[in-house]
């Protein structure tokens, strides 16, 4: 949200739109006119897993069933093309002089699948069965701000309030969640309780018996085979294109479950599946012959984006038992001269075949709006890195070539990741060369996962290792620091797990991360982000490196992508209601 | 005999739970849990993994863990899937049904074919046409399952480029739309997706086992009893079926109790590669995840399948070697 009065100006011209009761999806979400635009037809997809439940209270994986139903429903959403959040389900909303309590008019004539109206009852039984401990909701979390709950009133029918704790950035983001029918869960709730609850809608459910608010219904499932879904009728009397055209345009999605990203190519290339996202150079130059060589009718747009994750390379500061490398990992310079060994253009070229994109700091590339383009950048400089060691007392090398200080101490570390990761393998070994230029012995090894996550969460002041390279995924665009990561108290907070901030700034840090978090004006709060940037940059807590970027591709016979500006590793190729098929 | 059958039902008893024992604390041996996944997800608070973690009992002794889950096998329910929230053999179920549609077509095919290979290579000894099927043998046996299959995937789509005709489908089991099929049509839209898998699994098995039959037929053959056989005047086709290969067939006779659980264990990595929704790709994400009873409970059929195929096989070896006696 850039500027509420912006947004009430919008809220203001969709109130008086409102009579309709319908939303307008806009005309520039999508390439194609309403006038080019045929309906029917089935879009053919592939995903890696199997689904796991129908159930959108204990479902925990990624794209799973109900959030595929479900689509962009809830109270609000954001509008692709800004990545402001516009009213959807909500008619209009209002928030109180205090900036704790916003009050949503939710929209009225909206149905279930089933024929019952969508009111605010949904809304408040959804919040109470994701808050049940005894669910066990993977949405549990996000009804809480600081541990402290974020309550919501029914005023009436139509009209609902959240209540916040305190302000919040990501105040719409919760007050988006996905609504379900109260009609359905409420009784077995109040009979069996959470019990009852995790017993529903079990992959063994009769997809007749599985009610949706949004674009999709399921027709039929076939366990690790194929999940059918068909059109929600209710969903298209109050979603319209420009021209008034009931959406979703397409009457089917068929999902296969294809574990292999060979096969799934395969498919591709074969004409069975419609959209994929190549991750591989490999798979890209495949397709993109296959596309020259007019074998297939298809479109790809190498590095669209980066993708929104983050590679990186954590020293651990807690290490009582070895004084002389834990002053060495929280010595600034120490770890400035670490990143001036990281050729991140060589892991671009190298372990993402030259599409990637380089990393600075916590922020993902992607998120253009938050990335401080002023914020230093310690690049690839071995002479830089060497007068760095240099000043911590460096300056002679043994007889095998590794540094040594004044005392005889060898300049050496531990390095591992996850087994199995080839490319952050691959990223170790680039770093173990590098170091070993400037007279830094690195020991690379790579471990099992678990072991690797347990040794990073480890607390206290001794813990069991002394560099790791890992990733992160999840950082929103309201606010796009980690609640874990940035707070010294915080489970992510891998560098440090004393439980003090033992630096100033990270001191600094963990304010400004509270600051930002309260802060409602976009513009305030991107300042503040680019502050906490910049001092990141000197802490170098961690040192990011690079990552992949994001290829989406898919057949000509579908109509209804974004526009080119639009198209980023955020907001996906399409939007599934706009799609159509061509031919 | 019955005394034999009953006095080794009694031995299975702590085999079976030696076994289940030793299953759940290799499983438990690895480190983390299922919920290790959830730690790096910055949106996850750490006291919701510990709700999460005495919800699902992960936070109890090892033993305690055991007896809880052998009180529930003892009353038929092989455990609750993390993952899916649902019982296990709901879940493991349909797939072995799945995997069956290529595994059972494929022991068939391959006791049809490998033994008739195996007793010619040992009748024609280093003619050429045992010289051939040993070679092709030897490349069976050296290529891997999944590689065949990507070799068979990319041969179709070579074809379907040049020719725009899909010979075989590229993968899965079955075709879009498959659900308003009619009834035939669905059995010959699964058998014609089941035709490639069927094939890369049956190679390698033939090419083994048929290596494995010459090599008994011709131990048998070189007997004495062979000879005393032919030098009585018996006709060539009884010395060699009914004297050498009812011997030469013992071994694999006491090897069927391996077949059983085989039947439910999936056709292994074809599954993955030609996305075939059979019990391989399941299993695999549930040990990659330790969606520990998921993983546990489907050893344990594996385990009782084993244990009554072995009673199966002795019992059997009694009636193909007389000189075999339970008393």
């Amino acid at each position: 949200m850039r500027k509420i009065v912006a947004v009430l100006v919008s809220v203001a011209a969709l109130v008086g739109m409102a009579s309709a009761q319908t939303f307008v999806w806009p005309q520039k979400w999508t390439v194609a006119k309403p006038s080019e635009v045929k309906r029917g037809g089935t879009i053919r997809e592939a995903v890696i897993s199997d689904y796991r439940t129908f159930n959108p209270f204990i479902t925990a994986e990624a794209g799973n069933v109900p959030s595929l139903l479900a689509g962009p429903i809830g109270l609000v959403r954001r509008d692709p093309t800004t990545g402001d959040w516009i009213p959807y389900m909500a008619e209009s909303w209002s928030i109180s002089p205090n900036k704790l309590e916003i009050t949503f008019k939710i929209r009225r004539g909206m149905k279930w699948s089933d024929g019952k109206p969508i009111t605010a009852d949904d809304w408040i039984m959804t919040w109470r069965i994701h808050t049940d401990k005894a669910v066990g909701s993977n949405s549990y979390d996000s009804f809480f701000l600081d541990g402290k709950p974020i309550t919501l009133r029914k005023i009436d029918d139509y009209t609902i309030r959240f209540i916040y704790p305190k302000t919040d950035a990501e105040a719409f983001s919760v007050a988006g969640f996905v609504p379900w029918p109260a009609h359905i869960f409420g009784p077995v709730y109040q009979k069996e309780g959470a019990e009852g609850i995790k017993k529903m809608w079990t992959l063994n459910e009769k997809p007749e018996n599985i009610v949706s608010g949004g674009p999709w219904l399921i027709e039929s499932y076939r366990p690790g085979e194929r999940l059918v879904l068909k059109r929600n009728p209710a969903f298209g009397e109050w979603n319209k294109d420009e021209a008034g055209n009931p959406l979703p345009y397409l009457d089917r999605r068929e999902i296969r479950i294809v574990k292999d990203t060979n096969a799934q190519l395969a498919e591709f290339l074969a004409g069975n599946i419609d959209v994929m996202a190549p991750a591989t150079v490999d798979h890209i130059s495949q397709i993109r012959q296959a596309i020259q060589q007019g074998r297939l009718d298809a479109t790809i747009k190498v590095n669209a984006s980066p993708v929104a994750s983050s590679q990186f390379m954590v020293f651990n500061w807690n290490k009582a038992s070895d004084p002389f490398k834990q002053s060495l990992f929280r010595s600034d310079k120490f770890r400035r001269a670490m990143s001036h060994i990281v050729n991140r253009q060589a892991v671009i070229d190298i372990v993402y075949g030259g599409l990637g994109t380089p990393m600075y700091s916590s922020v993902y590339p992607v998120l253009t709006q938050w990335v401080n383009p002023k914020v230093p950048k310690y690049e690839y400089n071995l002479q830089e890195a060497a007068k760095l060691l240099a000043e911590l007392g460096f300056t002679k090398k043994d007889k095998e070539g590794f540094l040594v200080d004044s005392k005889g101490r060898r300049l050496e570390f531990n390095l591992s990741t996850n087994a199995g990761n080839a490319q952050r393998e691959q990223i170790a070994k680039l770093i173990v060369d590098e170091a070993k230029k400037v007279g830094v012995k690195v020991n690379f090894t790579a471990i099992d996962f678990n072991t690797l996550v347990g040794q990073l969460l480890s607390s206290g002041p001794d813990r069991p290792f002394d560099a790791i390279i890992i990733g992160l995924t999840g950082g929103g665009l309201d606010w796009p620091f980690g609640a874990n990561v940035v707070p010294c108290k915080g489970n992510l907070h891998m560098w440090n797990k004393s439980g003090q901030c033992l630096d100033p700034r990270e001191t600094q840090l963990d304010a400004l991360y509270s600051r930002g978090r309260s802060e409602l004006d976009f513009k305030k709060r991107v300042e503040i982000g680019y502050r906490m940037q910049e001092i990141e940059a000197q802490l170098l807590p961690v040192i990011y490196i690079a990552g992949p970027n994001y290829h989406p591709a898919w057949n000509n016979r579908l109509g209804g992508e974004h526009p080119d500006a639009i198209i980023s590793s955020i907001w996906g190729q399409r939007q599934l209601e706009l799609t159509f098929i061509k031919k | 005999m019955t005394a034999y059958i009953l006095r080794r039902i009694l031995y299975l008893v702590p085999t079976f739970f030696g076994a289940t024992f030793l299953a759940f604390l290799i499983i438990q041996l690895a480190p983390g849990d299922y919920l290790t996944q959830l730690e790096l997800d910055p949106k996850v608070t750490p006291e919701t993994i510990a709700r999460l973690r005495s919800q699902f009992g992960l936070d109890r002794p090892i033993h305690e863990q055991y007896l809880l889950w052998m009180h529930n096998l003892l009353h038929l329910n092989l455990g609750y899937s993390f993952a899916y929230q649902a019982p296990v053999l709901d879940i493991v179920w349909p797939r072995v049904v799945n995997s069956m549609v290529i595994v059972v077509p494929s022991t068939l095919f391959l006791f049809l074919v490998a033994i008739p290979v195996g007793i010619y290579g040992a009748l024609r000894q280093y003619s050429l046409g045992d010289r051939v099927i040993s070679f092709l043998a030897y490349i069976g046996l050296a290529i891997p399952n999944f590689f065949l299959a990507l070799i068979f995937m990319y041969l179709i789509l070579q074809v379907y480029f040049r020719t725009g005709v899909m010979v075989f489908p590229v993968s899965g089991m079955t075709s879009s739309g498959f659900e308003q099929f009619d009834p035939w049509k669905k059995i010959l839209d699964i058998a014609w997706h089941a035709v490639i898998p069927i094939i890369v699994v049956t190679t390698s098995d033939i090419a083994g086992f048929s290596r494995v039959m010459r090599g008994q037929m011709l131990e048998v053959l070189s007997q004495d009893y062979i000879r005393t056989a032919r030098a009585k005047g018996l006709a060539e086709r009884v010395v060699v079926y009914k004297h050498a290969l009812r011997n030469a067939v013992i071994p694999f006779v006491a090897n069927i109790g391996g077949i059983l659980p085989g039947l439910i264990s999936g056709a292994g990595l074809v599954e993955v590669v030609m996305a075939w929704p059979g019990i391989t790709p399941l299993l695999l994400d549930s040990l990659q995840q330790q969606d520990l009873y998921m993983v546990a409970g489907f050893l344990t059929i594996g385990l009782v399948l084993l244990m009554v195929g072995n009673l199966l096989s002795d019992l059997l070896l009694t009636w193909v070697d007389p000189r075999i006696r339970y008393e």
